[in-house]
């Protein structure tokens, strides 16, 4: 049985009777194929991706797996409609904390037509994609059994400013309720979740060694998938934290050239995420200094 | 005595009785502040950069040293005019081969005027800033004593496509550049862009601090790209050198790294890199290729 998923943040949703993608229990995600040229570039990206023998595994992983194409009913039910087959990507998680981050400083690209390149300029110069070279497009941040998550609006998202970016990302990674903004998030779960060799840190720095070599693939326009389980941290767990990348109506090839526009933009996003690691190492120091038998109210290592 | 400077391959030029920069016998370059506001902009950089006590030494050397600025009689005879006083690159070097990259995917900034922006824009589209990140915005190969420099004027330039940049930064390090040759021998490549003092070792440490620093985005400004062969020849240091140049519109960073800068920098390390992997193989093919046992013959012939 085909529903709607849980744990969408960003993207065309089925909801409503609009056509939007859909999951069954089995762990896949059926992507109907957006209108014109997108839709069919991105199921070529996927057929060029699966079958590409100079992607090595380790970055290969970085991908929602492919299982093909499929021709369902439509969730506006205008009918049969080819639909892309992927891997359900918060199929194992719980309750998982989402951010869909789309990279880049720009989201056009030169093939584009004038109009399309219009309109992405617009948006990438009222949201944080020109000045952070990335933008956030969506997230939610699981509170708790009760309250749920907190899930900010489209539009609430297309506003944020710099500022509101360092503090989602600090959110992301606190025990405070995510649905209290006047307090400082307390940062308690960025060591597990964002430091380690098995944190998102360390995937995107893998994902960057590749960008600073592999010239096959311009991704204008996708996004990172940044996904991790609160409670699996509260519970002593691994968070069980990764990172995806997705979305590629917008794909284009390198022609010996490096993504550079992709590479800066993932660069600042590091940089953001180190910084969040490296305040914390301060703080947790001079606390230390001050009071040397305070603990950490939090479960954290 | 102030004369126009003998090797400036981008930026305005004093000669033709144009306002421009000019240099001495003792290594300063004089850069008349530019109108609009640009020069003072330039200048508060210089002032700026050269107190702040963030920068470490090994990326202050990829900045011309600051003097100060001085009042000197303009190049167009305009009258009295404020000069910044910096490091004449080039003096000492003689035949200067030379590459002004601009760099970054895109020339503009938010807070610029709607009117520049679309300049911007229309410019960075027309030559390689958007597709590489970065652009050639002037160069002057050097390719002996009777041919002298190849210097192709700012509309060749700026009319450059990818395999053109790419055929640039061979040609750059080849010791038979002359442009009828499509397969330059990149034989210098090792030397210059290689090794641990090369191009592509200064490159990646820029790339480094660029990957941490919030304090300043370089907005349209250029790695000037040197090496004289001469130097290359008798094994004289530094060979070659990247300079950090032009800051008329440098912004604070606010916290935010120069992400379209670093992009730009990637972009152009991975092509010296390919040039130099490139050089790197075919000099082992060719040291393969003499070492292939002979089958030689009684008179001598060998096959």
């Amino acid at each position: 049985m085909l529903k709607v998923p849980k744990h969408q943040v960003a993207g065309h949703e089925a909801i409503g009777g609009n056509l939007g993608p859909l999951i069954d229990d089995s762990g896949r995600f059926y992507k109907p194929l957006q209108d014109g040229e997108r839709g069919t570039k991105e199921l070529a990206f996927y057929h060029s991706l699966s079958s590409d023998t100079r992607l090595p595994d380790r970055i290969r992983r970085f991908f929602p797996s492919f299982y093909g194409s499929q021709l369902l009913e439509a969730s506006d039910g205008s009918g049969l409609r080819p639909h892309l087959v992927l891997q359900d990507l918060a199929s194992n998680h719980l309750d998982p904390s989402i951010l869909d981050v789309k990279m880049g400083s720009r989201t056009w690209y030169p093939e584009a037509s004038d109009d399309y390149i219009q309109r992405c300029l617009d948006k990438d110069r009222t949201t944080t994609t020109v000045s952070l070279g990335f933008r956030i497009s969506g997230l939610q941040i699981y509170g708790n059994k009760e309250s749920g998550f907190w899930k900010p609006s489209r539009k609430d998202v297309r506003n944020f400013t710099v500022d509101n970016v360092r503090l989602v990302l600090r959110k992301f990674v606190s025990s405070n309720s995510p649905f209290d903004s006047n307090v400082t998030p307390d940062c308690c779960f960025a060591h597990s979740v964002y430091a380690g060799p098995a944190g998102i840190l360390q995937q995107l720095l893998e994902l960057k060694a590749w960008f600073e070599d592999q010239t096959i693939y311009h991704f204008s326009s996708s996004s990172l998938l940044i996904l991790f389980d609160k409670e699996s941290v509260w519970e002593g767990r691994t968070p069980f934290a990764e990172v995806k990348l997705i979305d590629f109506a917008h794909v284009e090839e390198g022609n010996g050239v490096i993504d550079h526009n992709f590479l800066g933009g993932l660069c600042s996003f590091i940089k953001f995420i180190s910084e969040i690691l490296t305040d914390l190492n301060e703080s947790t120091t001079e606390a230390r200094f001050a009071e040397p038998d305070k603990k950490c109210l939090c479960n954290a290592p | 005595m102030l004369k126009a400077p003998k090797h400036q391959v981008a930026g305005h030029l004093a000669s033709d009785g144009k306002l421009g920069p000019l240099v001495d016998d003792l290594g300063r370059f004089y850069k008349p502040l530019q109108g609009e506001g640009r020069g003072s902009k330039e200048l508060a950089f210089y002032e700026t950069f050269s107190s702040d006590t963030r920068v470490p030494d090994h990326i202050r050397k990829f900045f011309p040293v600051f003097y100060g600025s001085q009042l000197l009689e303009a190049s167009n005879g305009s009258g009295l005019c404020l000069h910044l006083v910096l490091q004449d690159i080039v003096s000492g070097r003689i035949n200067p081969s030379i590459i002004d990259v601009k760099i970054g995917s895109r020339t503009w900034y938010p807070e610029a005027s709607d009117d520049y922006i679309k300049k911007c824009l229309e410019k960075d589209a027309r030559t390689t800033t958007v597709s590489l990140g970065f652009r050639i915005a002037g160069l002057q190969l050097y390719e002996g004593k009777e041919s002298g420099f190849w210097k192709p004027g700012r509309k060749e330039v700026q009319s450059f496509t990818v395999d053109n940049v790419r055929s640039v930064m061979r040609r750059f390090v080849s010791s038979d550049s002359s442009i009828g040759n499509e397969n330059p021998d990149c034989s210098f490549a090792p030397t210059i862009y290689g090794g641990p003092a090369g191009i592509l070792e200064q490159l990646l440490e820029l790339k480094a601090w660029f990957e941490d620093q919030t304090t300043y985005h370089f907005h349209s400004c250029s790695l000037l790209i040197l090496f004289d062969k001469e130097s290359v020849l008798k094994g004289s240091t530094p060979v070659a050198e990247v300079k950090l140049i032009d800051f008329a519109h440098v912004l604070e960073g606010k916290g935010v790294i120069d992400h379209n800068f670093l992009g730009g920098l990637c972009s152009l390390i991975k092509f010296v890199s390919d040039v130099l992997s490139e050089s790197k193989a075919s000099s082992i093919e060719a040291d393969v290729e003499s070492e292939k046992p002979h089958n030689c013959t009684n008179n001598g012939n060998c096959t």
